[in-house]
């Protein structure tokens, strides 16, 4: 494996998680909640994709709008079902409402697909591309240019238009927001309707390459849940900064054998896909220990 | 309430006896051994709620610790031929030490990232559960556990597991409800509703989480033990998500706070997929959906919701408030004849910034024994700063605190509050659905509260009836004694107000810190509060209760015709720097305090 092979599935990783995280951030900064069924979300957008690819035999990146469409108006009934009612409560009401979205998302994809794991359709092709004498996987590419051109969009979105900063006027307080007319109810479901599609969108680009099985969940939610906390709990830069960091650990850490061959003696136990688990958990724990407010946060400060 | 509560728990307990007998004369081997794993769930759930109902946390470890209960009790089994007698002890110390070992990092994280890292830390023992295969038998887990044997006797399955399961489930509970009952459950509640305060009134709050941390693992290596010598083998899965999502189901479903509701929601949850059997593979489905039900129509759980229904039916006749007792003298007296002549509080060049804001700039100030000192200055002048580090909520940068005569500077807000300093804040809180009278009665106590003296409490606490009488006396004084049965939340706020200035006086306090002890109350009410102040500082001048010691004051004001007649003295703060001092006239009419609230030409003016 070269070095630019290495390179381009960190950033493909990288950038499928950052779709995750961001939506992840985005719930939490109009809630001030943790939406613990946003895992579940990227698997039930990779089932999406599996069922839309068998019916309409088309490319992925057709089938991208659509998906994330029907994912928009999934988020906005987890919106009716799980944070609306909930709204005046403390946010672990929220936490666990969702825990029980996932639950039913979970089983209901395995009451429909079963337990055995699916592939969606790719994005274009599932070729290799030689770029600088490296064979470079066409799907890897696409995820990254698709994944960077939603993310341009959602910027786009959120500093050129009125809804955007409507949007962004209920991140930031939610009761100043709905004093000056912002109609806080509706920015807030269209904040699940937006994280709820990005999350489909991820589905789709993950379960070509990784498949899609209905207990993906419990990782995604993880994988964002940590990226979000080490970039910064409630930054947008942070999550994507978080997911990065995830992916070069998750892709580089199990590749060290090879890409040092004979210089570990015998020790590739210690880079088993387990062990590098445990290792990211560790390093993870000792910076949420050490750093609650993140690799990049400031230290908040309240007042008692 | 309480009677309420007994006649609820009389009901469950007949319903619960009921159903013991039918499904012992009629239910299958199936049906008992599905009950004993009830059983084991509840045991689950009551550990969990010390954490995520006593303590607040939303610890997401429980299923981990009853793994790891499962796995000590299954290896010590399976490779030493260890039965479930013998290794009981074992099964919950393994887990209360991983508690211990991941609580002195961990948690002091707030609410989300508590929740992360406590799951985080399942996730690094159920890898290394799946990896260490010599042990742990890696995916498979371990078959071939013995059943359940007791002082070398094998208990049956079938009704004697039943009995042995409930039978440690009836005095996990009643164990669990003594440490709950009194003074130690009503500082659990002190810290749920605002941790700051409960430090404040010498609540150590580390300590009571940490408490509750552990003993939620305590009954959770229980559970497992019980469930991997019922079950007969153990396997990962139980480290796993599921086992988690069912203590948190428990909690939510039963209530997070009442013992009851653990033991209800442990067999409605379990038996519930028997009971639903017809649904077959949609059941899981419908799990998920009355945990959602749950959670939006029952936020107080079964058992809570059960109560409410009852305190409509059945309004309790109102008990009678206690005797009042006065406090006695505060211990660390001094024991001048002059009270006056003693400089209780020195603050002597105390700095801190945040950022690049300095917040408070080498401020140095005195206060005698019994002198009331107002505090003023414009809005961010450092006034409220200033309070937060000399009761140890901020670290100073730089500088020192004496009070009555040693440093005090870093120490702990609890340990300050118990030193003898008390305080209002800002905003007023109070346990909201306690009494008027336990609110008061907690900062009493606040320093005695611990497992040991909860578990050595007797039926009728004599240290509780003593912290109420003398409560009630505290809630006299300050003229709120007609509410002392009400509880807090349904207060107007001027009574809230000397509900928690009475509160302040139950830790017997030798000074006083009021933060805008005025701010909201009507003229009447002000002028009223003032009159009881002046009381409260200098007690001999015929106001009833003469026995009682003066306590300095220090408040801080806006409010001038309030204020200026109370303090002996007044300290202006401007920009985090001591400007003026002095009597009340001669601060108001300083220059630098008028050019500082009214800016620098109408200072000049003549």
């Amino acid at each position: 494996m070269t070095g630019l092979q290495l390179l381009l599935n960190v950033a493909a990783l990288a950038s499928a998680y950052a779709l995750v995280a961001i939506g992840f951030v985005l719930i939490l900064n109009a809630t001030g909640a943790v939406n613990f069924s946003h895992g579940d979300l990227v698997m039930v957008g990779g089932f999406a994709a599996v069922s839309l690819g068998a019916w309409l035999k088309l490319p992925g990146i057709v089938l991208l709008p659509i998906l994330m469409l029907g994912m928009a108006a999934l988020g906005v009934a987890v919106a009716v079902c799980a944070y609306f009612p909930l709204r005046k409560r403390p946010p672990e009401s929220v936490f666990i409402s969702t825990i029980a979205v996932g639950i039913i998302l979970q089983n209901a994809a395995n009451l429909i697909y079963g337990a055995e794991s699916r592939a969606a359709p790719p994005l274009l092709g599932t070729g290799k591309l030689r770029i600088l004498n490296s064979s470079i996987s066409q799907q890897g590419l696409a995820i990254i240019l698709v994944a960077a051109g939603l993310i341009l969009a959602l910027y786009l979105v959120f500093t050129r238009t009125q809804t955007g900063r409507r949007l962004r006027a209920t991140a930031q307080d939610r009761e100043v927001a709905a004093a000056i007319g912002i109609r806080v109810d509706a920015m807030v479901a269209a904040t699940f309707a937006v994280a709820t599609a990005l999350a489909g969108a991820a589905g789709l680009l993950l379960a070509n390459v990784f498949f899609v099985t209905p207990t993906d969940g419990a990782n995604y939610i993880l994988k964002a849940y940590i990226a979000v906390t080490i970039g910064g709990w409630g930054s947008i830069p942070g999550a994507v900064l978080g997911a990065l960091l995830i992916a070069a650990f998750e892709v580089i850490y199990p590749s060290i054998p090879l890409l040092l061959p004979g210089a570990l003696g015998g020790a590739d136990a210690w880079f088993s896909q387990t062990v590098s688990s445990i290792a990211m958990d560790i390093v993870i724990l000792v910076i949420l220990v050490l750093r609650p407010q993140g690799l990049f946060g400031e230290a908040s400060r309240q007042r008692p | 309430m309480t009677g309420r509560a007994n006649l609820l728990n009389a009901i469950l307990l007949a319903a619960g006896i009921a159903y013991f007998t039918y499904a012992l004369g009629f239910g299958s081997g199936y049906t008992l051994r599905v009950l004993s794993v009830a059983g084991i769930y509840a045991l689950l759930a009551i550990g969990y709620q010390f954490i995520f109902g006593q303590a607040g946390a939303l610890a997401l470890s429980q299923g981990t610790f009853m793994g790891l209960g499962a796995y000590v009790s299954g290896i010590l089994d399976t490779h030493w031929n260890i039965p479930f007698g013998a290794s009981i002890a074992a099964s919950i110390l393994v887990p209360v030490l991983l508690a211990f070992l991941v609580a002195i990092p961990v948690l002091h994280l707030k609410t989300h990232y508590f929740a992360l890292a406590t799951l985080i830390i399942g996730q690094i023992v159920l890898l290394v559960a799946t990896e260490w295969e010599s042990v742990t038998g890696g995916a498979n887990g371990i078959g071939g556990v013995s059943g359940l044997v007791m002082f070398g006797q094998a208990i049956r399955p079938g009704w004697p597991s039943l009995a042995l399961v409930w039978g440690l489930v009836a005095i996990g509970a009643a164990i669990a409800w003594q440490i709950t009952r009194g003074l130690l459950g009503s500082g659990f509640a002190m810290m749920r509703a605002n941790e700051v305060t409960a430090r404040a009134i010498g609540i150590d709050t580390d300590r009571l989480r940490l408490m509750a941390f552990l003993l939620s693992a305590a009954y959770a290596g229980l559970a497992g033990a019980l469930y991997v010598h019922t079950i007969r083998v153990v396997s990962p899965d139980v480290l796993g998500f599921p086992v988690m999502v069912t203590s948190l189901t428990i909690a939510v479903i039963g209530g997070r706070l009442p013992i009851a509701g653990a033991l209800l929601g442990a067999v409605l949850v379990i038996e519930l997929p028997e009971w639903f059997r017809f649904l077959r593979d949609y059941y899981l489905l419908a799990y998920g959906v009355i945990l959602l039900l749950a959670v939006i129509l029952m936020p107080e759980g079964a058992v809570g919701a059960a109560q409410r229904l009852l305190a409509r039916w059945l309004p309790a006749p109102p008990p009678a408030p206690p005797p009042r007792r006065a406090l006695p003298a505060q211990a660390a007296a001094p024991a001048s004849p002059n009270l006056l002549d003693i400089t209780l509080l020195e603050i002597t060049g105390l700095s801190r910034r945040f950022g690049g804001v300095r917040a408070l700039d080498d401020v140095a100030l005195s206060l005698a024994s019994g002198e009331v000192l107002g505090l003023i200055g414009p809005n961010g002048s450092g006034k409220t700063t200033l309070l937060n580090v000399v009761t140890g909520i901020y670290r100073p940068d730089a500088g020192q605190v004496r009070f009555a005569g040693a440093s005090i500077t870093g120490q702990t807000t609890h340990a300050i509050a118990r030193a003898g300093i008390a305080r209002t804040f800002q905003t007023v809180s109070l346990v909201e659905e306690m009494d008027v009278l336990d609110n008061v009665a907690i900062a009493r106590a606040g320093g005695a509260l611990g497992l040991r003296a909860a578990l050595a409490t007797k039926p009728r606490d004599p240290a509780l009836r003593l912290a109420r009488e003398e409560a009630m006396d505290l809630l006299a004084r300050l003229g709120a004694a007609e509410y002392a049965l009400h509880p807090a939340g349904s207060l107007p706020y001027g009574v809230r107000r000397r509900v928690e200035i009475a509160r302040t006086l139950a830790l017997r306090p030798l000074l006083v810190l009021l933060d805008e002890p005025a701010a909201g109350l009507n003229e009447t009410e002000q002028a009223d509060l003032a009159e009881r102040l002046r009381a409260i500082a200098r007690p001999g001048r015929g106001h009833q209760g003469g026995a009682h010691q003066g306590v300095a004051l220090l408040v801080i004001e806006h409010n001038m015709p309030f204020l200026a007649p109370l303090a002996d003295r007044m300290v202006c703060l401007d920009h985090g720097r001591v400007i003026a001092s002095g009597t009340p006239a001669e601060v108001q009419r300083h220059p630098l305090v008028i050019e500082a609230y009214l800016g620098r030409q109408a200072a000049s003016a003549p």
